[in-house]
């Protein structure tokens, strides 16, 4: 019994369709389960800190806890506040350096 | 509160409402099952993992992302935003867990909260998989206590275990700078190693392979031959600056030099600048095969050209009538001969005996050497040359200068001399004194050919005022021991901070080790790549930042 090659599939089946991971997702995976994210997350640490970056982040939230009082604060507003400029002051010689490992990994999983 | 109360500065805050209604209701068994899912990971940080250990996303919108919380009461993982709207609408499902930092967060007061009993279902979890871990450490059979300082807890994957050494060597070394990396010794081939450590730091190389510029996908030559010393050359590069701080077996690159240089092929000692010589020589003949060229060496495009590649003047001077012909050589390093002359025994300087008014020196310099070479010397009268002004062969002399300084500069001390006579060869062990700072500009064409004919207004082509001629050092590659037996190890300097390359072990040292060394080749680079290097590989501190955009060389 020949079933048509080209029968296109039915609507129900349509429904279940899950969302094709996008690539950041599966590089994330790929990442994640060789262990290299753990790494560069230590990696990023260690930069960061070796550089000023941490103890300036450090220092940018005492000064916000001084100024709102040290019981009006919580977690989230420190983190929204300080989240950008963090985000910001990130040495360009040390996003260069991760985007280089990323590199070098994806280059080796390929 | 009263901030004249004497409480000590790091207590445990009070628990907020919704953490102590969550304790009245649940008690410790929430925090009790939580354990089976706290992992912690080689890097000593206890996360919280799902059951089936897939990465966590958010129930809701699937974000992977941002912060992830575990809910203590029904076990859904969202995000922030999510949690919470969670905890808004499902009353009583307040309290959660950051599943990355395994820290306790209240959804109701948008804040962190602290529960000893807590802490202590997170420690004592911790403390267990520390104790397995040391377990697999000793099975292993290895002793460090170092490691036992870093305490670093594994998984209870077995996959892990075997990763645990490299581990262990990233933790004790990653504050070296990247590429910073050993080579193991396949059998005699210090020499190879010696001078690939300093190609590898040689800054536009460095930033050549780095960048990707030769791409090994799209790599004709691999098609033409099957090997392609660039193509073998990226690969070490990569795994050198990879991150990785396991010493490297360059196996593949060895091969792949054996089949060019095939005399050379042998697990015998060899010599180092040999080698560099002919792996440069390999990179310019791969390019120029493919590009079914001949280039000269001024304009060839190749990496190893572009790179060390400089041009020799040589004038030869008639004594008879004073015409002089210039002629010009390509040259990829330079070979110093040690100044014998400054190496005279002490008794001559006991004596009182006085050379031209100037005291002797013990040992030779770097930059005399360099005098040495650039100084005029008469050829003797076999060597007379033909001269086109008299038409006859005549006595004459030459000088040597600098016609075109190169990006990087290789100085070859010469210190094994062979004796035609005695038909020996021996190795020269003078100490010789190097700068690390170079300043090359008495050594150009100008400069000498002005030393000779006074301050005159003699125009010279427009190459040398191109190029910078101050350089720093950034690697020596020193030998120890006799001619037929002896150890290559390279001293490299990043960030002004001096490493040993002894093949795998790679340790700091200081200034006066490596001045104290016997160089054999020096390399140097023109002193502003050599900065912008140094600005590359670490992070100058924020607040000492001029322009938020470096250019990075190379990478992006």
């Amino acid at each position: 019994m020949r079933h048509s090659v080209n029968r296109p599939p039915t609507p129900d089946a349509a429904e279940d369709e899950e969302k094709e991971p996008t690539l950041q997702e599966i590089i994330n995976i790929k990442l994640i389960e060789s262990g290299e994210k753990e790494r560069l997350m230590e990696l990023l640490r260690e930069r960061l800190t070796e550089c000023g970056w941490k103890d300036e982040m450090k220092a940018l939230c005492r000064a916000f806890i001084k100024k709102k009082g040290r019981n009006n604060v919580t977690v989230d507003d420190l983190v929204h506040v300080i989240t950008p400029k963090g985000r910001a002051s990130v040495p360009d010689p040390v996003k260069a350096d991760l985007l280089q490992r990323i590199r070098t990994f994806l280059n080796s999983v390929i | 509160m009263d901030p004249s109360s004497a409480k000590p500065r790091c207590s445990v805050p009070k628990p907020c409402n919704h953490l102590a209604d969550y304790k009245l209701k649940y008690g410790l068994a929430g925090y009790d099952s939580l354990q089976d899912n706290f992992v912690t990971g080689s890097n000593g940080k206890t996360i919280v993992c799902t059951p089936d250990r897939k990465i966590p996303r958010c129930f809701f919108c699937d974000g992977y992302r941002e912060r992830l919380y575990l809910c203590l009461v029904c076990s859904s993982v969202s995000c922030l935003d999510h949690t919470l709207l969670h905890s808004r609408s499902d009353c009583g499902n307040d309290i959660a867990v950051d599943v990355k930092r395994s820290e306790l967060y209240c959804g109701k007061c948008h804040d962190q909260v602290y529960d000893a009993d807590f802490d202590t279902a997170v420690v004592s979890k911790y403390k267990k998989d520390l104790i397995v871990c040391r377990n697999a450490f000793e099975s292993i059979g290895e002793r460090s206590s170092k490691r036992r300082r870093l305490s670093s807890a594994i998984d209870l994957d077995l996959k892990k275990w075997k990763e645990l050494p490299c581990i262990r060597d990233q933790r004790a070394k990653s504050c070296y700078p990247i590429g910073l990396r050993g080579l193991n010794n396949l059998g005699n081939t210090c020499f190879m190693n010696s001078v690939l450590q300093a190609l590898l730091h040689a800054p536009p190389l460095r930033n050549y392979f780095l960048s990707g510029r030769h791409n090994r996908e799209t790599c004709p030559r691999r098609s033409l031959d099957g090997f392609c010393l660039l193509c073998d050359i990226d690969i070490i590069f990569s795994a050198m600056f990879s991150g990785d701080r396991s010493p490297y077996s360059p196996a593949q690159f060895l091969y792949s030099w054996w089949q060019h240089s095939a005399n050379l092929a042998s697990y015998t000692q060899q010599d180092a600048h040999e080698f560099f010589i002919s792996l440069l020589d390999g990179i310019h003949e791969k390019e120029n095969k493919l590009r079914d060229t001949n280039k000269d060496a001024g304009d060839c495009p190749c990496i190893a050209h572009r790179v060390f590649s400089g041009l020799l003047r040589s004038d030869v001077t008639c004594l008879t009538c004073g015409f002089t012909s210039t002629t010009y050589d390509p040259f990829m390093d330079i070979s110093l001969h040690l100044d014998s002359s400054h190496c005279l025994s002490t008794e001559t300087t006991n004596k009182g005996s006085k050379l031209n008014g100037s005291t002797s020196i013990s040992t030779s310099t770097l930059i005399g050497c360099l005098d040495l070479f650039t100084k005029p010397e008469k050829l003797g009268s076999d060597q007379k040359l033909h001269c086109q002004n008299c038409q006859e062969k005549q006595d004459s002399s030459k000088q040597l200068s600098i016609g075109r300084l190169p990006l990087a500069l290789c100085l070859q001390v010469k210190r094994f001399e062979h004796s035609f006579i005695r038909k020996t060869s021996r190795k020269i062990d003078w100490h010789l004194q190097f700068p690390f700072s170079l300043d090359m500009s008495p050594y150009l064409s100008s400069s000498i050919i002005r030393k000779r004919l006074g301050n005159r207004m003699i125009s010279f082509d427009g190459d040398e005022s191109d190029v910078s001629a101050e350089y720093e050092i950034f690697a020596v590659v020193t030998h120890s021991g006799m001619l037929e037996s002896g150890h290559y190890v390279t001293y490299l300097r990043l960030r002004n901070q001096w490493y040993k390359c002894d093949d795998a072990w790679i340790t700091e040292v200081d200034e006066a080790t490596v001045r104290a060394s016997q160089c054999y080749m020096t390399f140097y680079v023109q002193k502003m790549l050599y900065h912008k290097a140094n600005e590359e590989i670490g992070c100058a501190p924020t607040s000492s930042r001029r322009d938020s955009l470096m250019s990075v060389v190379g990478y992006c």
